[in-house]
């Protein structure tokens, strides 16, 4: 096991914490969405440094998992929540 | 004694952002702060060795279940003329511009 | 401690600044447009070197193209999300920040 990859983690979870509060002051919800982002992209810099702190392999995969997954719910969000529109009928499209 | 500190900190950040999330009334902010939540339990399971749960959790979890969540919100709060504010201070931005 | 774990700590550590200011600047910056530039800098540069410092350090290969795929992965998710973020902003007309006078 390695210590000092560890704390390096630990200096990146402090920073996910302090961003948290972006996220809860925030003034528009695009502010928000981007803390988020924000906190997936930390995720994987610290799941790839605790792999290597503490010599697991399989941690490197759920970094990649996350790493796959970043951009979905950013895109959920501006398709979907922020610019998205609702016609009577029910079906969605955008206007361009 | 780092490896404590780390588990210490996420154990309390954890709580937090849980409490945040059931107290805050804008439903957006609840579902941002529900995707953070999703990724530090993910972070939660690695450190309590069950890597295939903490798999399962970014893909579902924070992947997933965020990107349904935001999908569910447009229609529960789109209004009639399709236009939706996430909340208040969007239009204060406009207002000034 | 060899020469080439020395160079991959070093550049470990040296992308850990380059989150933090990401950090910051999102808490710091007035405006959407201002947090992205911060935000999007930091994600992309801070994790090229924790995985350039982590592949320098790996023995497989395997190893080394995983890393890789996960920085990639990464810079496509962030570079899009900037730009879709951006572009939805300017269409709602949300007004970039400019110093006052």
């Amino acid at each position: 096991m390695n210590t000092f990859y560890v704390s390096l983690a630990l200096i990146l979870l402090l920073s996910v914490a302090a961003g948290l509060l972006r996220i809860l002051r925030g003034p528009t919800a695009a502010d928000r969405m981007m803390a988020a982002q924000l906190f997936g992209t930390c995720g994987v810099a610290i799941l790839l440094l605790l792999a290597r702190g503490f010599d697991a392999l399989i941690v490197e995969d759920v970094a990649l998992v996350f790493a796959l997954l970043a951009a979905l719910s950013t895109v959920a969000f501006v398709r979907r929540a922020w610019t998205g529109k609702i016609t009577p009928k029910g079906r969605r499209h955008d206007h361009r | 004694m780092v490896v404590n500190a780390f588990d210490i900190c996420l154990c309390l950040t954890l709580a937090w952002l849980a409490w945040q999330v059931l107290r805050s009334h804008d439903l957006f902010k609840a579902v941002v702060l529900f995707i953070s939540f999703g990724m530090l339990m993910a972070l939660s399971w690695v450190r309590l060795q069950a890597p295939d749960l903490a798999l399962a959790e970014a893909a579902i979890g924070s992947g997933l279940t965020g990107a349904l969540f935001l999908s569910a919100l447009q229609r529960v709060t789109g209004n009639k003329r399709g236009e939706r504010r996430l909340d208040r201070n969007e239009e204060r931005h406009d207002k000034r511009a | 401690m060899t020469i080439v774990e020395l160079i991959g700590t070093g550049c470990v550590v040296l992308g850990i600044p380059f989150f933090l200011s990401g950090t910051i600047g999102l808490l710091r910056l007035p405006d959407i447009y201002t947090r992205l530039h911060a935000l999007t800098k930091a994600d992309n540069v801070g994790l090229g070197f924790i995985v350039l410092g982590l592949i320098i350090q790996s023995s497989s290969w395997l190893e080394v193209i995983k890393l890789l795929l996960i920085w990639f992965l990464v810079l496509m998710a962030s570079a899009t999300s900037c730009h879709l973020v951006a572009d939805a902003a300017l269409r709602k007309k949300i007004k970039p920040w400019t110093r006052e006078k």
